[in-house]
């Protein structure tokens, strides 16, 4: 080994933090090496003259003052002082958490109720938009058949559902057909009815959720719709239909 | 009351420990007893963390902390120079630097009786990071891995800080020793 590299190890080697084949070697060099012995001489007594410092012990008093130190934090959060005059911690930290709640709970009613309304509200826009749409058009229908062996299948691969198609012509609202549309973000199965001179779209979709919903009656611009939710799919029926022959067909389908 | 009897079962046997290595820091004994129980304090506070089984170069680093910020906040309010300039941060170099630059200082050998209290001067005018390391591994004998635990300095670091407080500590011892050589004569 070394001189250089035996001065690079030499005080690990004396702090026994020397693996074994570095420790043999190093103190081989040492034997053979008259600096290195000087140095290992000079490492080993200023070693042992800061170890025989010894340690500055703690004054006896430290002890009790930590203690009273540590019973003080203790008291601090076990048992907040009760004070008349002064309202105690624990309960300004319940009645502010309660408070917190309440505004929580607040802000989460106001803005679920204000999304929710928005949202059915933007739903019922979209539908009514999407039955205007169609009447503007030549035809409200893309696949035209009052036989629901032949609607019905149309929808196959076109929605990621099987709509219920029921003609209902017996009934008084004969079915012209079915069309694909698109509402609320999604694409929707609509089926065409026809009650005297007026159209009924009935729109289909696949309902987020298995909750069954009553029908809901709106009317915008003069539009009637009925929006309902059953075994997982949910209906809009819209049209210029008198509303209670809309709720007749509702009940029908 | 559980979790106070644990902590102290776990930390005052080290409270000398602890008390050595802050007076070593800052030189002061009533200086190092409210670092030590300010040290204590945080470390109750921080107990339900604590899940080793060695509590002292734990406590040691929580004191260690205490030191260099009532150092610093000494510093600051004595408006002289920034803590870093002074002391480095661990694992900073140029502090290390400073002291002693890359090329090897010459040795210096060390003649003659040397008095308890020269040893003492001389490590207390060690700058802190070398005086920490060279108390923590003389006076309480830790490992270099322990030693790093408390620093939180790297284990090359602590090797190369501790060869480097030793060589300067010898000079420093050296040059008290002719200081001293007058007097005695």
């Amino acid at each position: 080994m070394q001189c250089n590299r035996a001065r690079e190890l030499i005080e690990a080697y004396f702090d026994e933090e020397l693996g074994g084949d570095d420790r043999s070697a190093i103190s081989s060099h040492i034997a053979s090496c008259a600096s290195c012995t000087r140095l290992a001489s000079d490492i080993m007594r200023t070693s042992s003259m800061v170890a025989g410092l010894g340690r500055k012990a703690a004054p006896a008093a430290l002890v009790s003052r930590i203690r009273s130190r540590l019973d003080a934090e203790g008291r601090e959060h076990a048992e907040p002082p009760q004070v008349p005059w002064q309202m105690p911690s624990g309960v300004v930290w319940r009645q502010a958490a309660v408070l917190a709640a309440c505004c929580m709970l607040s802000v989460l009613v106001t803005w679920s109720v204000v999304t929710s309304s928005d949202q059915a509200d933007r739903l019922q826009q979209e539908i009514v938009a999407a039955h205007i749409r169609s009447l503007l058009q030549d035809s409200p229908i893309q696949v035209a058949s009052s036989d629901t062996h032949t609607v019905k299948p149309w929808f196959a691969g076109r929605v990621d559902f099987a709509p219920e198609v029921k003609d209902l012509t017996a009934e008084g609202f004969p079915l012209v057909g079915g069309r694909l549309d698109y509402v609320d973000g999604r694409r929707v199965g609509v089926l065409v009815y026809r009650r005297r001179l007026h159209v009924v779209n009935v729109f289909t979709w696949r309902a987020r959720t298995d909750t069954e919903t009553a029908p809901a009656f709106s009317n915008k611009n003069g539009h009637n719709l009925l929006i309902w939710t059953r075994g997982g799919i949910a209906y809009a029926a819209v049209s210029d239909l008198d509303a209670s022959e809309l709720q007749r067909l509702q009940t029908l389908l | 009351m559980d979790q106070r009897s644990g902590f102290e079962r776990l930390t005052l046997p080290h409270l000398d420990a602890a008390f050595n290595l802050a007076f070593w820091l800052v030189r002061s004994e009533a200086d190092a007893q409210d670092i030590v129980q300010d040290a204590y304090l945080r470390a109750f506070r921080g107990f339900h963390g604590f899940a080793g089984a060695d509590a002292r170069p734990w406590l040691l680093a929580i004191v260690r902390n205490a030191a260099y910020r009532w150092l610093s906040n000494r510093r600051r309010s004595a408006n002289v120079v920034s803590l870093d300039e002074a002391f480095g941060s661990p694992g900073d170099e140029p502090a290390e630097m400073q002291i002693a630059s890359d090329d090897p200082t010459p040795e210096v050998h060390l003649m003659g009786e040397v008095d308890r209290d020269l040893v003492h001067r001389a490590l207390a005018e060690l700058p802190p990071i070398f005086r920490e390391v060279i108390v923590l591994r003389e006076i309480e004998g830790l490992a270099y891995r322990e030693i790093s635990r408390v620093t939180g300095a790297p284990i090359g670091t602590v090797m190369s800080r501790l060869a480097r407080g030793r060589r300067e500590l010898r000079k420093v011892l050296s040059r008290l020793m002719d200081q001293d050589k007058p007097h005695a004569v």
